[in-house]
């Protein structure tokens, strides 16, 4: 196909430039696709620097990966897009771990309606939810990519930070919702949030020294442990979140995150043979 | 300056020490780590990629000292690292996956972030599988996506732990080619159980046995340990340190040979297995 006109000069000059408005750059584009003589005037023009970013661009579009639905979801939640990638090779930020929360959650809620201490298991579990959560999502067990990530630049501190700060926030959310669904004195349902926090911080001091989901199981025992006495007739059942546990719990918290201050230092090495 | 300067590592599990003093250095171009099972290559290189800290000993990568925290983050800018089964995330693809490792290499730019995880791939061959999932790559392409990582950022320093180990012959050749390129200006350590690599592309080699340097030098100077010590015979001789029956039906012996012995051009294998033999487990003949 050939045309009975061409370009002007100046046109082609200002294409080649990069200076041509949108809609002149479009016609001189519909213009060469059938224009073979304005093809070959064009095309020596172009500096090859130009082409090549052109190119990229091209690649750029049809080649970089579709992000996954919870690197979608959190893209849409004003996340950076690198962070979003770290965030999405998290182990329990995915719905196998989400399904596996529901579970727990709905049991727990469902002994509590069932009987009078049931509410004991809601409070003694809810709290421990987080702490796996946030164990497995930094743990060399459960990361795969955790030889490499160790090796890396990227702030072991600041990685454990993020994860632990969304895997935090996903599972309060969820176990929140599942608390006001509670029987009993409504205060009940924000009473498990401090022994939560507690639990996870003291998690992740403990992870200086030990592997991170032996730390979180050490801690879990412990905390069933303590709850256990609510269990036995008589005593009472919400001993474990009453003012005074609370207070422990505060202090609790504020000694770990205060170890995992002064001992960051540890998150940045591996503690032994590789998994 | 040397990129690898280790001096008397130790490094201990329990009762086990897999480090026992060991001290190397290796500078521009292709060292290879050559050592039997459990010499303690890898627990080097995992130091040496800075993820373990030795319990004894000085180790200077790239001019800064490894047990400083902040000087450990400048190495790590610097430094690329295949270690001897790299995990990886089976639901990311290939393309993710490299990606991922590019974020925590401190890529934080999206655009010249992808160009390099593009440019990467295209190096091992692998720009045609980057958007299939990490779980559906054979394991030779696993091998290679090991090795895109760690040449992520053009590294100073290449930490490689059996990079050709699983590898058919043609994608060994491929994977030769890259290293001693990347050997041309900067440093690349490698361990691996193949002579045939070292002797193909190792500027320098270094035998480890036991947590120690037994031997450090170019590969001609290992060779020549052999000298003289390599002979073949119509007979198996009892008394070879090492020996095989050649495909030729002749006797490949290593050892001391006795008088009279056909001797032969000696290879890297032989002087290695010489060195091995030095010690109190020797090579069954």
């Amino acid at each position: 196909m050939s045309s009975t006109w061409h370009l002007e000069e100046d046109v082609l000059d200002r294409y080649v430039g990069g200076i041509a408005p949108p809609a002149l750059a479009a016609s001189v584009e519909a213009h060469v696709v059938g224009c073979a003589t304005c093809r070959e005037r064009l095309v020596p023009a172009v500096e090859p620097p130009r082409l090549d970013r052109v190119w990229e661009e091209v690649l750029e579009r049809v080649d970089a990966p579709a992000p996954g639905p919870v690197e979608r979801l959190l893209l849409r939640l004003g996340v950076r897009d690198d962070t979003a990638r770290l965030l999405a090779a998290t182990p329990s930020l995915r719905g196998a771990w989400f399904l596996s929360l529901l579970a727990v959650l709905g049991l727990a809620l469902l002994s509590a309606h069932a009987t009078d201490r049931g509410v004991v298991v809601f409070l003694a579990l809810a709290p421990l939810l987080p702490v796996a959560g946030v164990a497995m999502s930094y743990s060399p067990l459960t990361d795969p990519v955790h030889e490499l990530a160790t090796a890396a630049p990227y702030s072991s501190l600041r990685l454990l930070v993020v994860r632990s700060a969304a895997v935090l926030t996903a599972t309060v959310l969820l176990a929140g919702a599942a608390a006001m669904l509670l029987p009993g004195a409504s205060w009940l349902a924000v009473a498990w949030l401090l022994p939560a926090l507690a639990l996870t911080a003291g998690t992740l001091a403990l992870s200086t020294w030990f592997e991170p989901l032996h730390s979180a199981l050490g801690l879990a025992t412990l905390w069933l442990a303590v709850t256990a006495p609510a269990f036995a007739p008589g005593s009472d059942p919400l001993l474990v979140v009453r003012s005074g546990a609370q207070l422990v719990c505060l202090a609790v918290l504020v000694v770990a995150l205060g170890t995992v201050a002064v001992r960051r230092d540890a998150f940045s090495l591996s503690r032994g043979r590789s998994v | 300056m040397s990129a690898v300067r280790a001096q008397g590592l130790v490094k201990a599990y329990g009762r086990k020490r897999a480090l026992d003093g060991l001290s190397l250095t290796a500078g521009t171009g292709v060292t290879g780590l050559l050592g039997p099972n459990g010499a303690g290559k890898t627990t080097l290189l995992r130091t040496v990629a800075t993820v373990l800290a030795p319990d004894e000993g000085q180790l200077r990568l790239l001019g800064r000292d490894t047990s400083d925290p902040k000087e450990r983050v400048e190495i790590r800018r610097r430094l690329g690292y295949l270690p001897q089964e790299p995990g990886f995330h089976r639901s990311f693809s290939t393309f993710e996956m490299v990606d991922y490792v590019a974020v925590l290499k401190e890529q934080t730019e999206r655009r010249a972030r992808h160009d390099e995880v593009r440019r990467v791939l295209e190096l091992v061959g692998l720009q045609d599988v980057s958007s299939k999932k990490v779980r559906a790559l054979s394991g030779g392409m696993r091998r290679r996506l090991g090795l895109a990582q760690a040449l992520l950022g053009e590294p100073e320093l290449l930490v490689l732990d059996e990079p050709t180990a699983g590898l058919d012959p043609e994608q060994r050749m491929r994977f030769r080619d890259l290293m001693s390129r990347a050997g041309e200006d900067r440093a690349v350590l490698l361990s691996t159980h193949q002579t045939e690599d070292v002797a193909a592309l190792c500027s320098s080699v270094v035998v480890v046995d036991r947590g120690r340097t037994l031997f450090t030098g170019t590969v001609p100077s290992l060779v020549a340990v052999a000298a003289g010590r390599v002979w073949v015979d119509e007979v198996r001789d009892a008394s070879a340190l090492a020996g095989w029956r050649l495909g030729s039906g002749l006797f490949h012996h290593v050892g001391n040979p006795p008088s009279g012995a056909q001797l032969v051009d000696a290879t890297l294998e032989d002087a290695y297995l010489l060195l091995l033999g030095g010690q109190p487990a020797p090579v069954a003949a």
